[in-house]
């Protein structure tokens, strides 16, 4: 039982700003689709620092992406 | 090591990692204009590490290796720290030797790349913790500088010995506590990059890696300055968060504070550094 991050993607889409995934510290795991114009995690590599969160949340004020649980996420949107 | 490296046999393609397959298809080889905004998009030269949640090297390591202008021509000489636990996870060739004698290293690997390839531009880059480059490999990084050697230095300074358990180092603060260091330090931080400068470096910048972009362009002209002048050094301040006893999502706002302060951003130039630098702004190559 552990915390990932999570886009919410209506949120998101709003901005087109990419900046969470330039910070997260992983390789390949907040990436960003041109197609539907959001960001997205890869759920199997994110440790969960949450600093995605502080990006989006305390420094540009967006607040897209939120810390769930890995069981409770949203399984049908993650790519 | 050539991109061949990574083509994959087609009938063998099905069995292959997906992550093996994207390092063929999806990374960006090949092209000296690649940079930090590429990473939203492309499969990055780093593959899973091994480093704690929010650590700002990690963050250090995806801007280097996007930067890289030349990343299939491109050696790493690393040393023994937290960084050398990244290293079995890049993409590109790397050496670790012993701990601190990676500029000797990288001299070596370096002369011997223009001997053997003098028609190819091969890039050899030292990455190596602050014990490595100013406590135990102190003399061979400044032994390289004296000698004039085309290699780029990038130090990440943490200012402790983190994986031990919190030794200080020279980097540490005056006055700074650690676990192993109970009495708080009690001599000056040691002003490398003025060390470098008087030692003959061509290119010095001293940043936090809060800025990717910032980063980015340090990282470029250093390497271009490091090919045809001499040598150069960059200084990346990444904060251990574990040690300063901060929590994962810190570390960014750390090293925002600490750009105002002791990180203020820093860079010098040769006169012979300007003109590469001016020339290579001019191809749209920074």
């Amino acid at each position: 039982m552990y915390y990932v991050a999570q886009v919410i993607r209506d949120e998101c889409t709003k901005y087109n700003c990419k900046q969470c995934t330039l910070f997260c510290p992983e390789p390949n795991t907040l990436m960003y689709t041109d197609e539907t114009h959001h960001a997205y995690v890869l759920t199997e590599r994110c440790k969960g620092c949450a600093l995605c969160v502080y990006v989006c949340s305390n420094l540009l004020k967006r607040d897209s992406i939120e810390m769930v649980y890995a069981e409770n996420r949203d399984v049908a949107g993650v790519r | 090591m050539s991109f061949n490296i990574f083509k994959i046999n087609e009938d063998l393609k099905e069995f292959m990692p997906p992550e093996i397959v994207d390092l063929e298809e999806k990374a960006t080889w090949g092209n000296p204009k690649r940079g930090v905004m590429d990473l939203p998009y492309s499969k990055e030269l780093l593959e899973e590490h091994s480093l704690c949640a929010g650590c700002p090297e990690s963050a250090a390591f995806r801007y280097i290796l996007a930067s890289l202008p030349n990343p299939e021509e491109t050696i790493i000489v690393n040393s023994t720290g937290c960084t050398s636990l990244v290293f079995p996870h890049i993409a590109l060739h790397t050496v670790h030797s012993l701990f601190g004698n990676q500029n000797a290293i990288a001299s070596g690997i370096k002369r011997v790349l223009e001997w053997r390839f003098p028609d190819k531009v091969k890039d050899v880059i030292v990455l190596a913790g602050d014990g490595a480059t100013v406590d135990i490999g102190l003399d061979c990084t400044l032994q390289s500088f004296f000698r004039q050697e085309k290699i780029t230095t990038i130090c990440f300074d943490n200012e402790v010995y983190a994986n031990t358990g919190g030794q200080e180092s020279g980097l540490t603060v005056k006055g700074h506590v650690f676990k192993m260091a109970p009495k708080g330090k009690q001599w000056d931080k040691v002003p490398i990059w003025q060390i470098a400068i008087d030692s003959g470096c061509h290119y010095v910048a001293r940043l936090t890696v809060s800025s990717p972009k910032k980063v980015e362009k340090v990282i470029k002209q250093a390497i271009y300055v490091a090919r045809e002048v001499g040598p150069t050094y960059v200084h990346l301040y990444t904060p251990c968060i574990l040690e300063i006893g901060l929590n994962s999502d810190d570390g960014l706002e750390e090293m925002r504070r600490t750009d105002k302060e002791r990180f203020k951003f820093f860079e010098y130039m040769t006169d012979e550094a300007k003109e590469v630098i001016q020339r290579k702004k001019e191809e749209g190559l920074i």
